[in-house]
């Protein structure tokens, strides 16, 4: 039951970038091997191979951004966002459990869980999106280098703070 | 406990990486809105609270037990608070399995909720099966983090050999001073008649043999020989082993002792127990059930410790090697130490059988069956038997036993005629 749930939301999440562009060779060809590759990595509970197909959804969602040039879309970012967090939470879980028992509401506890963290994670996503947008406006002005110093270094801020924030030593109890 | 966080951490910061990389490359918004579930995710796995205190117990069906037995093992937990993912994990020691249940376990608890596990093991091979206590794992949210630590809940089981019932076991040549199952020579009280001898004051009245009275004349009462008991004591050859874990010639060797030990005791004759091998143990010749249980405490420990050094019976104390005791070796003479000393018994006028233990069943158990190993355990069964006819012309008593027939069978040749008859002979 975990395993197909885990399929169905792969299956979504390699459809997303062929969503916005479908008729793209490069944008098929990583969707599909991100598909194989995911496919393998739920069957065999493997979490690296589920996140190596994580990756390559997100770049083949990037190209097919690039090569479309569609208009802004949060929601179907969020989305994906979402569906990536529920994949990864949910094979980390599924190896996790393989070969022991598992209580009755082992499941349900942990569905709850995954539901509230990733509806944080839109309330947050749609935040953010909101924000922005007067943002935008006000930095309309601004010069394309200093957009981009500005956006890289907000990126590796970001994920340096998270990594710090992973990296910090237990708290003994 | 210590929060620690888990691998899953990494596969997150990989997508959101990516996803940020990518968004300023492309200077596509939607890539920057990919990565904020996950970043929520990673900051929310962090907020794990404190873990809650646990209680555990943990109660054991029984202490002791025979091979192939189970036990029964029941934890029960209890948190103080909530907990919405807990793992336990008990260890096994070696050749043991699970035969009900799972050791392993996932499960939630709400705050001061008695949670009670249940599983049964299965000891494969004699030991002393030493359960540490259980691994608990708590779960932070999404999997991100984790606390562990292991619980010391000792409990140990002692995994005696398993032995069958033994009816006919070698009669000894001598027997000793106390009232046991054994027809002795010497005449007095007992139940089996012996002499008939003329009536002389103080004989009891129910003693008068009427039949003889009549015939004779005079009065005459019948004798009876004494029950007496024996010693018997148990030598076991550690110095060699073959065949797979938990199916060793030493292992057959330490099933029969401990079969013949219960046959012997259940007779109220004394037995005793030598370990011949690189680390020489014995225990004293005693009586009753409780020297059963010491007996097979002894057998539980019995195993091979290699040595060079060449040990001498003579060194064993009278009090554990009685002269007028049975002794009944059990060994698969490989080794010839071990011969060499059991030679020496015999030579000493011990009353000695030995029970052969064949090696070559346990060998091919170690080896993949193929056409050579059938061929070569042929050959290896008619070396055997002529080393052990050279034995027998040395002047042992042997009885050849694989280990799988009942010893029971094979030692029905040796009861009181067949000994008596290969003793004259």
């Amino acid at each position: 039951m975990m395993r197909l749930a885990a399929l169905v939301l792969l299956a979504v999440l390699a459809a997303s970038p062929l969503g916005v562009r479908p008729s793209t060779p490069p944008v098929a060809w990583l969707a599909t091997v991100a598909l194989v590759v995911g496919g393998v990595g739920v069957m065999a509970w493997s979490v690296p191979l589920v996140t190596a197909a994580a990756s390559l959804v997100v770049i083949a969602y990037a190209l097919a951004l690039v090569v479309a040039g569609p208009a802004v879309e949060p929601l179907a970012a969020i989305a994906l966002g979402t569906t990536l967090v529920l994949l990864l939470a949910l094979v980390h879980l599924g190896d996790r459990l393989r070969g022991a028992a598992v209580g009755a509401s082992v499941i349900v506890a942990q569905a709850r869980q995954w539901l509230a963290v990733v509806a944080l994670g839109v309330v947050a996503a749609v935040v953010l999106t909101t924000a922005a947008v007067p943002l935008g406006v006000a930095l309309r002005g601004a010069t394309l280098p200093v957009m981009v110093i500005a956006a890289a270094l907000g990126a590796v801020l970001t994920v340096a703070g998270v990594i710090a924030l992973v990296a910090r030593e237990g708290r003994r109890v | 406990m210590t929060w620690r966080p888990t691998a899953l951490n990494v596969s997150f910061l990989t997508v959101v990486g990516w996803a940020l990389f990518l968004a300023v490359l492309t200077g596509r918004v939607e890539l920057a809105v990919v990565a904020v579930p996950a970043v929520v995710a990673l900051v929310a796995g962090r907020r794990a609270g404190a873990p809650p205190a646990w209680r555990i117990r943990r109660e054991l069906s029984t202490a002791r037990l025979l091979e192939d037995e189970c036990v029964t093992v029941t934890l029960t937990l209890r948190a103080d608070g909530p907990v919405p993912l807990v793992e336990l994990l008990e260890p096994l020691p070696p050749r043991v399995g699970v035969e009900r249940g799972r050791h392993h376990v996932f499960f939630t608890l709400r705050a001061g909720q008695e949670l009670r596990w249940t599983y049964d093991l299965r000891a494969a091979g004699r030991q002393h099966l030493g359960l540490e206590g259980p691994h608990v794992r708590v779960w932070g949210p999404l999997g991100l983090a984790s606390a562990e630590a292991q619980y010391r809940v000792p409990g140990t089981v002692a995994v005696y050999p398993r032995h069958a019932p033994i009816r006919h076991v070698p009669y000894p040549r001598r027997t000793q001073t106390f009232v046991g199952n054994y027809v002795s020579p010497t005449q007095g009280e007992g139940i089996e008649p012996g002499d008939i001898r003329p009536f002389a004051p103080g004989d009891p009245i129910r003693n008068v043999n009427w039949r003889a009275t009549l015939k004779l004349g005079p009065l005459h009462v019948t004798r009876h020989h004494q029950e007496r008991n024996a010693d018997v004591v148990l030598l076991l050859d550690t110095l060699s082993e073959v065949g797979p874990d938990g199916e060793t010639v030493v292992d057959t060797v330490v099933r029969g002792a401990a079969a013949l030990a219960a046959a012997y005791l259940a007779r109220k004759d004394r037995v005793g127990l030598i370990e011949y091998g690189g680390q020489p143990r014995w225990v004293r010749p005693g009586a009753g059930r409780a020297h059963l249980e010491r007996l097979l405490d002894a057998l539980l420990r019995a195993s091979v410790v290699f040595t060079y050094v060449d040990r001498d019976l003579d060194l064993v104390p009278p009090r554990i090697l009685p002269p007028q005791a049975l002794v009944v070796a059990l060994s698969p003479l490989l080794d010839q130490r071990f011969v060499r000393a059991a030679t020496d018994l015999a030579a000493r006028g011990f009353d000695l059988l030995v029970i052969a233990v064949s090696p070559v069943q346990a060998a091919r158990a170690a080896v993949r069956p193929s056409a050579v190993a059938d061929v070569a355990a042929r050959l290896w069964t008619l070396e055997r038997r002529a080393e052990l006819d050279e034995y027998r012309r040395r002047g042992l008593t042997i009885a050849e036993w694989d280990g799988i027939e009942p010893l029971d069978a094979v030692l029905a040749a040796f009861g009181r005629r067949a000994r008596r008859r290969v003793l004259a002979g």
